[in-house]
């Protein structure tokens, strides 16, 4: 009876967690056929690799503590993660970090956590803590009944923090998940590696596309804003505006501050336009109309879901998500 | 001895001397080639110089004054500043800025074929000007000053080695070549005084003109050439003024459009 | 028998065309000396193959930005505007103690302490996911007496520094000559996000021995209080300085708006006459060859 109360339990949560994630829009395009995905496994500088695939990037961090990820991709992927994590250490999955809500960042985290071990912080379901910002945990779920707390499952972050920042010591140096407020959702956090140095932003920066604000989920322009200046605060160039602190993109390649700065100039450029637009009375169409994304489109794709996000944002911004 | 005789051989053998080619120590001597036959590269053909640098200098008249980046001395600057187009079309002059050290910044269309298998000629429209590259030949005496001059050219040979007789039978401990190139080098003389710059920046007839044409193939496969022109005149030239300028290959003569020398 | 194979195999080294280009190499301003120099005139799109989406970000420039946008201050030139700005340029080399064969050109322009490596042993360039840098990634294979460069992996930077950007997709060829004691570098730049055809300059040195290049010294700070994460840019439409260079110098405003339609001969015939009537000489700029004498007001050589 036990058991079959827990195979039952399982397979809720599994489904509601499934349920949640493939509810979430993904961006990255999960791809039809898992076998011909390619990993690259990219040593970024200290105790920090960058490993890319489908979906988002992670962030994976080794030594003699353990394995620390950032964001895990797509279940159908663990394995193979796990492989190119097994290049780097043989010991355990200790932490997760989710950066944020959506599938492509947190779909192996069940998988990837059951592979490891427990952080400093025991979790009820064994393996891997995983921690994320309370309000991605609120999105992933909802209470099975009114009052009641959902349960523990292996993939939902286990270890959430509503302060704006949360900091442990792993692998010989210190680790500060920083909450980034509606920025490309209400539940955005940045990971900064202050050793390796080396900051993991999430979708925050996205440097080969515009940003996808997730309005439903929380997301603003100017919470986009507020998190890249911030990012561009916390990275410190080795000499003239390269190097030093390195930057892991929620998708495309190893960056530093410079192309953060060219990234934030856009949007902000692109905000001021709109802002001024809107200022004069013209509506969504007219603001489209009048294309304030032209001299970016050739670089960054079409333009017109990131004018649509903006100008709603602008109009509605939403409430301020607690730290 | 046997060991002597085989080190002999072997050092022969590699050497590749054991075929004596023309022109090497004790092998039969070189028949004189042609230039076109010599030619490393092939300049034939139609050829636009796309204005990607100095544009407001070369496709309009610039304001009279502007002598921005020509290393003049007060002399031209004075010349300069006199400068009448009027004049110069009430004097015939109107060819005065499509002279050879000018014509090649000229925004046009060259045309470069072999007049004969040791002259190369260049074409260009604007300002229906024709240049004569002599190979293997020098200005004949009295030769009479002219817009274009008289040009002497040479394939550029490198300082040492490769195509060069004597350096056929290389060292033991290093192999002398020199680098086999694909450029044509030309020296003007005998010019009339112009302009530079169509705004009357003066050249002077004592001018002597270097040029170095360097083909190459883009990475699109397009040929393209530059032309290197550096012109010495210490009359009216601090130091010589270097430019460089770009064609590009066209397949045919489109866009061939001969127009007359203008002085404004 | 050993002796023999020792001497066949020296004698078998093969012969490579290589063109040595070491030395102190002296920049030769003589085009585009007002650009390079103190810098463009704001609007000046002359002769660059730029797309509408460039021609749209320069017009949005604001020159403020440099100064406000705090990292800016020291952002560097890139390897292939490099060539085209403060060109004071040394050129090493690195060869292999035991082949002796070729390992790499060097070169360091004094411009930002810009230092820059052209592999020619042959190894490949990285995969596009790999960090990208101001000099990029250079490999280079000779052409006869011609070295031929191919860069990539470079930031976003500027084709001219008025606000004409250059995309982080470009690639960079360079053919690099020396005759006798003269350098040339012709730069064959496609960029597929700012320009609708190559983009082709051509740069000249001239060997000076005696050149003493210097350090460059750059840290940046915050000059100008304003908000945080200001971004000055000039809203579509409302630039005021985009008519100056066609009024100043004489030029059609359309011809000063760039585009490949711009630069080659057959534009003579179908551009429009100045908006305005041409001043009645140079005012701006009017000499100007080496730093020292390119004033902005013209001032007679002596």
């Amino acid at each position: 009876m036990k058991i079959l109360a827990c195979k039952m339990t399982l397979l809720v949560s599994v489904s509601l967690l499934a349920g949640a994630i493939d509810a979430q829009p993904n961006r990255a395009g999960q791809p039809q056929n898992f076998d011909n995905v390619e990993l690259h496994l990219i040593p970024v500088q200290g105790n920090v690799y960058l490993l890319m695939g489908a979906g988002g990037n992670m962030t994976v961090q080794v030594g003699s503590d353990g394995v620390l990820l950032v964001d895990t991709m797509f279940a159908p992927l663990a394995p193979r993660i796990a492989a190119e994590i097994k290049k780097l250490s043989p010991l355990p999955i200790r932490y997760i970090i989710d950066t944020h809500v959506h599938g492509d960042h947190v779909g192996g985290n069940e998988a990837l956590a059951r592979m490891g071990a427990p952080g400093a912080s025991q979790t009820d379901t064994g393996g891997a803590t995983i921690i994320a910002h309370e309000n991605v945990v609120n999105r992933m779920t909802k209470p099975a009944a009114a009052g009641q707390t959902p349960p523990p499952t292996p993939g939902l972050p286990n270890d959430e923090y509503f302060t704006r920042t949360k900091d442990l010591y792993f692998n010989g140096e210190p680790i500060f998940v920083i909450h980034e407020p509606n920025a490309h959702t209400d539940g955005d956090s940045i990971v900064l590696f202050r050793r390796s140095d080396t900051i993991s932003t999430g979708d925050i920066f996205t440097p080969e596309r515009y940003p996808f604000l997730d309005l439903e989920r929380g997301g603003s322009v100017q919470g986009e804003l507020d998190a890249l200046n911030h990012i561009i605060h916390l990275t410190v160039p080795a000499h003239l505006q390269e190097g030093g602190t390195r930057v892991i993109p929620g998708h495309g390649r190893l960056c530093d501050e410079a192309e953060v700065v060219e990234y934030r100039n856009m949007i902000t450029i692109v905000r001021d336009r709109i802002q001024a637009m809107i200022k004069t009375g013209m509506t969504l169409e007219q603001v489209k109309a009048a294309k304030p994304t032209l001299d970016y489109d050739t670089q960054y794709g079409s333009g017109d879901a990131f004018v649509e996000a903006v100008f709603k944002s602008l109009g509605n911004p939403p409430a301020r998500s607690r730290n | 001895m046997r060991i002597a005789r085989l080190s002999a051989a072997a050092l022969l053998s590699a050497a590749g001397i054991l075929a004596q080619p023309p022109g090497a120590p004790g092998g039969p001597p070189r028949a004189p080639q042609t230039a076109r036959a010599a030619a490393p590269v092939d300049f034939t053909g139609y050829w636009v110089s796309p204005v990607m640098e100095d544009w407001r200098w070369r496709m309009v008249t610039p304001l009279k004054g502007d002598f921005a980046s020509i290393p003049i001395n007060r002399a031209a600057y004075d010349f300069g500043m006199a400068w009448d187009p009027a004049k110069d079309e009430a004097a015939g002059l109107q060819c005065k800025s499509y002279g050879a050290p000018a014509i090649m910044r000229v925004p046009g269309r060259v045309h470069m074929i072999w007049q004969d298998d040791n002259t190369l000629t260049i074409e260009a429209d604007a300002g229906t000007q024709t240049r004569l590259l002599h190979f293997n030949s020098k200005a004949p005496s009295g030769e009479a000053p002219s817009w274009q001059g008289y040009s002497e050219a040479n394939w550029e040979r490198p300082v040492r080695g490769e195509g060069d007789p004597r350096n056929d039978f290389p060292p033991i401990f290093s192999t002398r070549t020199g680098a086999r190139g694909k450029s044509l080098e030309v020296v003007t003389t005998h010019l009339r005084a112009g302009y530079l710059r169509k705004n009357g920046v003066p050249y002077s007839e004592n001018t002597m003109m270097e040029e170095f044409y360097d083909y190459r193939t883009a990475p699109d496969g397009t040929p393209w050439f530059t032309v290197t022109t550096v012109v010495h005149d210490p009359k009216y030239l601090v130091v010589p003024f270097i430019t460089s300028t770009d064609f590009k290959k066209r397949p045919d003569a489109a866009g061939w459009h001969p127009t007359p020398c203008s002085a404004r | 028998m050993r002796v023999i194979l020792l001497l066949t195999a020296m004698l078998a080294w093969p012969a490579f065309g290589q063109v040595d280009f070491t030395g102190e190499w002296a920049p030769a301003y003589h085009e585009d000396g007002p650009e390079r120099l103190p810098g463009p005139e704001l609007g000046d799109y002359m002769g660059i193959p730029i797309n509408d989406a460039a021609r749209a970000r320069a017009d949005a420039y604001d020159a403020d930005r440099i100064s406000v946008v705090t990292e800016y201050e020291c952002r560097p030139h890139s390897a292939d505007y490099g060539m085209r700005g403060l060109g004071d340029l040394r050129v090493t080399r690195e060869i292999n103690p035991a082949t002796q064969e070729l390992i790499a050109f060097h070169t360091y322009m004094p411009a930002w302490g810009s230092v820059r490596t052209i592999w020619m042993d042959g190894r490949q360039h990285p995969p596009p996911y790999i960090e990208h840098t101001w000099q990029g990634f250079s490999t280079g294979v000779w052409d006869g007496n011609t070295l031929v460069i191919t860069t990539t992996h470079l930031k976003a930077n500027y084709f001219r520094r008025n606000g004409i950007d250059s995309s982080d997709q470009r690639t960079v060829t360079e053919y690099w000559t020396r005759h006798r004691d003269y350098f040339t570098v012709v730069t064959h730049v496609v960029d597929p996000v700012m320009l609708t055809e190559p983009l082709v300059r051509s740069q000249n040195w001239t060997l000076d021995p005696g050149q003493k290049t210097q350090r460059m010294f750059c840290e940046y700070q915050p000059e100008v209080p304003g908000a945080p994460g200001a971004v000055p840019n000039h809203l579509p439409g409302t630039n005021p300085f985009l008519h100056e260079v066609a009024d100043w110098y004489g030029l059609p405003y359309e011809a000063t708006r760039g585009g490949a339609q711009t630069i080659y001969p057959e534009y003579k015939l179908t551009m429009p006459k100045p908006d305005k009537a041409p001043p009645e000489k140079c005012e701006r700029f009017c000499v100007c060859t080496v730093l020292q004498d390119c004033n902005l007001h013209a001032v007679p050589p002596r």
